[in-house]
C-alpha cells in the first residue's frame, strides 16, 4: 500500500529498526503512532502456546493506532517487530493527533474509540481459536 | 458537560430485557446505540455457532462498524442483552457529517483500524469453521451424509507447490510440499525441514498452495498456517484456508464427494 500522502505531515521523526527488533510490546503502555516508510513488521499476540503472527504490515500502514484511539492509559494490545531486513518507520506527531482527536465531539471519538476496543477484543479471540486449533 | 462542538442528532432510549436481541448479523441498519444501562454481549455467528467476542456495559458503544462503512454493509456482529440493559440508538446522519469534517489523518487511522477489523473477522471465521469439522470428523463415515459433506476430510498423496503470501517482499521463493489430507476448510501438508529456512513459517502466516488434483483439476488455495509439528525428517503443517474461490469450491467439493 503506498503511504498516503496526509501521513507525511505528521511524521515528527523517523527510526531505523533492525530485524527482530521489538518496537511495541503487547501489555506495556504507550501511544506513539508509527507509520511503516520502508520494510515490514510483523504484529504478535502472545497465547499460551508461544508468539502467534496476526498480520504482517508493510509500507504505508499505520500500528500503534488501537492503544492511541482508546486513549485512558491503554495497553498495548499486540507485539509488532521488525521483519527480515531493517525497517524504517515514522513516528507520528502525538500533540498534534491528540489536538485533532479532542477536538471531536465526545460521540464520535466514543464511536472510533469502539472500533479500536473491537479490534482489540477480536483479535484475543482469535488466539483463542487459533491456539485451540493447533 | 456541555460541549459546543457535539451535535443533537436523533436518538431515541430502548429497553431490552436480559436475553434480547438488538443487533443481528447481517442485518441492515445504520443506527449505533450506547449502552446507558446494563450489560451486552457482542458475538461473531459462524456455522451456527456464536462466537462471543466481548462483553460491553455502561457508556460503550456497539453497531459503530456501519458508521465507517456508510451504511453499505450488513451488520458485522450480533448484540445481545445479558441483563436488562437500556441503550440510545442514534441515526448517524449529523455524525457522517462531522466524521467527513474531521481529520484526514484520524479518519486514515480508522479507516485502517475498520480494514484490520474486518480481516481479523474473517479469519475469525475461518477459524470456527476449522474447529467445527473436529467433532464431525471423528464419527462415523455414515454420519457424513447426515450432516454437511462440507466436513469431509480425505486423504491423499499429492506434490504441490507453495509461497509466503505475507506480503514481506524478500520472500518470494516457490517451495515444494506433499498434501496429506484435505477438506472443504483446510489441509494437512509435509514438508522438508530445509524449508523452514527459505522462508518464515510461524503459525498465523499466509501461504498460497497450489496443486493438481487427481482428477487433473488444478487447485490454487489460500491458507493460513495454524498448526505445525516435526516428525522424523519431516515437518507437519495445518493450514485453513482464508478464502475460497467460487472455482475451488467446486472443483474441492466435487473431488471430496465420497466415492
Amino acid at each position: 500500500m503506498p503511504i498516503d500522502p496526509v501521513v507525511y505531515e505528521y511524521i515528527a521523526s523517523e527510526v531505523e529498526c533492525p530485524a527482530n527488533e521489538v518496537i511495541i510490546e503487547e501489555g506495556s503502555k504507550g501511544d506513539w503512532v508509527y507509520v511503516v516508510l520502508e520494510g515490514h513488521v510483523k504484529v504478535k499476540k502472545r497465547t499460551p502456546k508461544g508468539l502467534i503472527v496476526i498480520d504482517t504490515l508493510s509500507e504505508g500502514d499505520i500500528f500503534g493506532e488501537i492503544a492511541f484511539l482508546e486513549g485512558e492509559d491503554a495497553d498495548r494490545s499486540a507485539t509488532v517487530m521488525a521483519a527480515e531486513g531493517s525497517v524504517r518507520l515514522g513516528i507520528l506527531d502525538k500533540e498534534l493527533l491528540i489536538k485533532h482527536y479532542s477536538a471531536m465531539s465526545p460521540t464520535l471519538r466514543a464511536i472510533i474509540k469502539s472500533l479500536a476496543i473491537k479490534v482489540r477484543e477480536t483479535t484475543k479471540r482469535i488466539c483463542t481459536a487459533l491456539v485451540a486449533a493447533k | 458537560m456541555t460541549d459546543d462542538k457535539q451535535t443533537i442528532p436523533t436518538t431515541y432510549r430502548l429497553r431490552y430485557k436480559k436475553g434480547d436481541q438488538i443487533l443481528k448479523q447481517n442485518d441492515f441498519g445504520i443506527s449505533i446505540y450506547k449502552i446507558l444501562s446494563g450489560k451486552v454481549l457482542i458475538f461473531r455467528e459462524c456455522e451456527d455457532v456464536e462466537v462471543p467476542i466481548a462483553i460491553l456495559g455502561k457508556g460503550s458503544i456497539i453497531g459503530e462498524m456501519i458508521f465507517f462503512l456508510k451504511a453499505t454493509e450488513v451488520r458485522s456482529a450480533s448484540a445481545k442483552a445479558l441483563e436488562d440493559s437500556e441503550l440510545e440508538a442514534t441515526h448517524p446522519t449529523e455524525l457522517l457529517k462531522e466524521y467527513e469534517m474531521s481529520a484526514p489523518i484520524l479518519k486514515l487511522m480508522a479507516r485502517q483500524a475498520l480494514n484490520r477489523l474486518t480481516r481479523v473477522n474473517r479469519f475469525l471465521d475461518r477459524l470456527i469453521v476449522n474447529e467445527q469439522e473436529k467433532p464431525e470428523n471423528s464419527r462415523s463415515g455414515l454420519s457424513i451424509w447426515k450432516t454437511n459433506r462440507r466436513f469431509y476430510r480425505k486423504k491423499v498423496n499429492l506434490t504441490c507447490k507453495y509461497t509466503s503470501k505475507t506480503r514481506l517482499t524478500g520472500f518470494n521463493a516457490t517451495l515444494e510440499g506433499t498434501i496429506k489430507d484435505i477438506s472443504m476448510t483446510g489441509l494437512g501438508l509435509e514438508i522438508d525441514p530445509r524449508n523452514e529456512s527459505a522462508i518464515p513459517h510461524e503459525i498465523g502466516e499466509v501461504f498460497q498452495v497450489e496443486t493438481i488434483l487427481p482428477n487433473a483439476k488444478e487447485l490454487k488455495l489460500v491458507c493460513t498456517l495454524v498448526r505445525s509439528s516435526k516428525g522424523r525428517g519431516y515437518i507437519s503443517l495445518g493450514m485453513m484456508y482464508l478464502e475460497l474461490s467460487d472455482d475451488a469450491k467446486r472443483i474441492l467439493g466435487f473431488f471430496l464427494l465420497p466415492a
